[in-house]
């Protein structure tokens, strides 16, 4: 039976984890890992799983085991965060190019220094070329719920892919919220068993992965993984839609809250869609027509969608917690691309916030939609990219 | 010549035809492979100076000394070296250095010489 539960983000997704039983668990349990691993290995240690937990030395090891353990044949998932994901980077690469459907779940942290483990999403958005897909929680019960659909869309043949779950270091990870747990069986009847795709174990069908690939065919081998990924848009459409009718809760690439007749959007990923929908109700009721657009899919982006989304907006404003050194925010930069080709462009602007765990308020909020009614009383964009809540100012 | 991953003749396959990952689902697909074109030095067998010891079958790395079903002077059954599989043979020498015939300076079964192909 399903259950209401009060349960942090980490604690949720250890839940969803237990509920999909994984043949393979492979994971560093020091810092910066986080309370997923401890909350999991319970479980092997209660026998509540029947998963074989391999406690490694560090996360590029952890990563190897994932990709040797689900090329054997087997359901494979790990978690980490923050430097610990940094360290599979290598790997990542390797899953995603051998088409290995391992599930990663990420707890978006900063990378250091100087040193910090706090939330910020600079360790998922350094990720986002590796060719795995990533989907965005807001809270606990959006993270529980992508990891119990994230096997679905990574073992789907036509996409073969690995998939990272991310929901934000400790705002969500470490807090306790009220949520709906669904019921073992139902989960699992969701997911279905493991069918495994030329796995090594099997002898009788010898194959060899991960061989020598020279100029002659590394190219192609690409373009089809990049033909995977974006096959992945259907198959999250498709997982989503029977997890809503089965569940009852209905997930899309991104969730539109109060968009209709919104002139002013904020586009923004994670927990913090939270405190703006709280200051979109606020403003909503003095007449204010302003919306959210939130990001669940980042990879494969969906460009004509957000551009769908997004048309009839005056101006967008892109909340980044993650920064490119040099350049535009990482959502900014696929927003902004994904608008070019509207005829009639809304303004559109850029806003990094919040590195390292520092706090986005309410207030802070109210300050972001009184710029974004600012630069539409004007009528331009005064400045493109900015920190936003740093002493010293602009 | 380029090569086609799954052995098959042919032009090189296109994206569409590759397998997931470039998972090899032919086990021994190997002999497809022409490591000749990374030739520039050839090994010329001599069979008059040939012994047919197989050392040179024994260590070659691409399997490229060929073998054939032949008899001892007593008339006895034995394998003796056919010739060198210029597909595979790659040029590393191997069999001309190791041979221990041509280590006794006399008769050279195997000379190393550049190859003009």
């Amino acid at each position: 039976m399903s259950a209401t539960k009060a349960i942090t983000g980490a604690g949720a997704m250890a839940e969803a984890m237990r509920q999909i039983n994984p043949d393979v668990v492979a994971a560093f349990p020091i810092t910066p890992s986080t309370q997923v691993v401890e909350d999991f290995s319970q479980f092997v240690a209660d026998g509540k799983v029947d998963t074989e937990f391999v406690t490694v030395e560090s996360e590029h090891s952890a990563m190897s085991a994932c990709i040797g353990a689900a090329a054997a044949g087997g359901r494979v998932m790990t978690a980490t965060s923050s430097a610990g994901f940094a360290y599979m980077w290598e790997l990542l690469y390797v899953a995603a190019s051998m088409r290995q459907p391992v599930i990663l779940t990420l707890i978006n942290r900063a990378l250091s220094g100087p040193i910090n483990i706090h939330c910020d999403q600079s360790d998922s958005m350094g990720a986002r070329d590796s060719g795995w897909i990533q989907l965005y929680s807001e809270n606990n019960q959006e993270a529980y719920d992508n990891l119990v659909m994230a096997p679905r869309i990574a073992e789907d043949l036509k996409v073969r892919l690995p998939v990272m779950v991310c929901q934000d270091g400790f705002i969500i990870s470490h807090c306790v919220q009220t949520m709906k747990l669904e019921d073992d069986a139902a989960v699992r009847d969701f997911i279905g068993p493991y069918i495994p795709f030329h796995p090594l174990l099997d002898t009788d069908h010898p194959v060899s992965m991960g061989a020598l690939d020279l100029q002659d065919y590394f190219i192609e081998h690409k373009r089809g993984q990049y033909e995977a990924m974006m096959n992945a848009k259907d198959v999250v459409k498709k997982v989503s839609d029977e997890f809503a009718r089965k569940f009852g809760r209905t997930y899309r690439f991104f969730e539109e809250y109060r968009c209709d007749d919104a002139e002013r959007i904020v586009v923004a990923l994670n927990s913090v869609a939270g405190e703006i929908k709280e200051v979109i109700d606020e403003l909503r009721s003095q007449g204010e027509r302003v919306g959210l657009l939130k990001l669940r899919l980042f990879r494969p982006f969906p460009y004509e969608e957000v551009r769908e989304a997004l048309s009839r907006a005056k101006v967008v404003t892109v909340l980044d917690r993650a920064c490119s050194f040099g350049a535009w925010g990482p959502l900014f930069a696929e927003v902004r691309a994904a608008l070019y080709d509207l005829p009639e462009k809304p303004l559109c602007y850029d806003r990094v916030f919040g590195l390292g765990g520092r706090d986005m308020l309410v207030e802070d909020v109210l300050s972001v939609f009184a710029e974004s009614a600012s630069v539409l009383k004007k009528g331009r964009v005064d400045k493109v990219f900015d920190f936003l809540c740093v002493r010293g100012g602009v | 010549m380029k090569q086609r991953m799954d052995g098959k003749a042919g032009a090189p396959a296109a994206w569409q035809e590759l397998t997931p990952g470039g998972i090899i689902t032919e086990a021994g697909n190997s002999v497809a492979y022409e490591t000749g074109t990374w030739r520039s030095w050839k090994p010329i067998w001599n069979k008059e100076a040939c012994t047919h010891c197989l050392t040179c079958w024994v260590l070659c790395p691409e399997e490229a000394i060929g073998l054939v079903d032949g008899a001892t002077a007593a008339g006895k059954g034995r394998k003796q070296i056919a010739g060198i599989d210029y597909y595979f043979c790659k040029g590393c020498g191997l069999c001309v250095r190791e041979c221990p015939v041509n280590k006794k300076g006399k008769a050279a079964p195997l000379t190393f010489v550049r190859d003009e192909k």
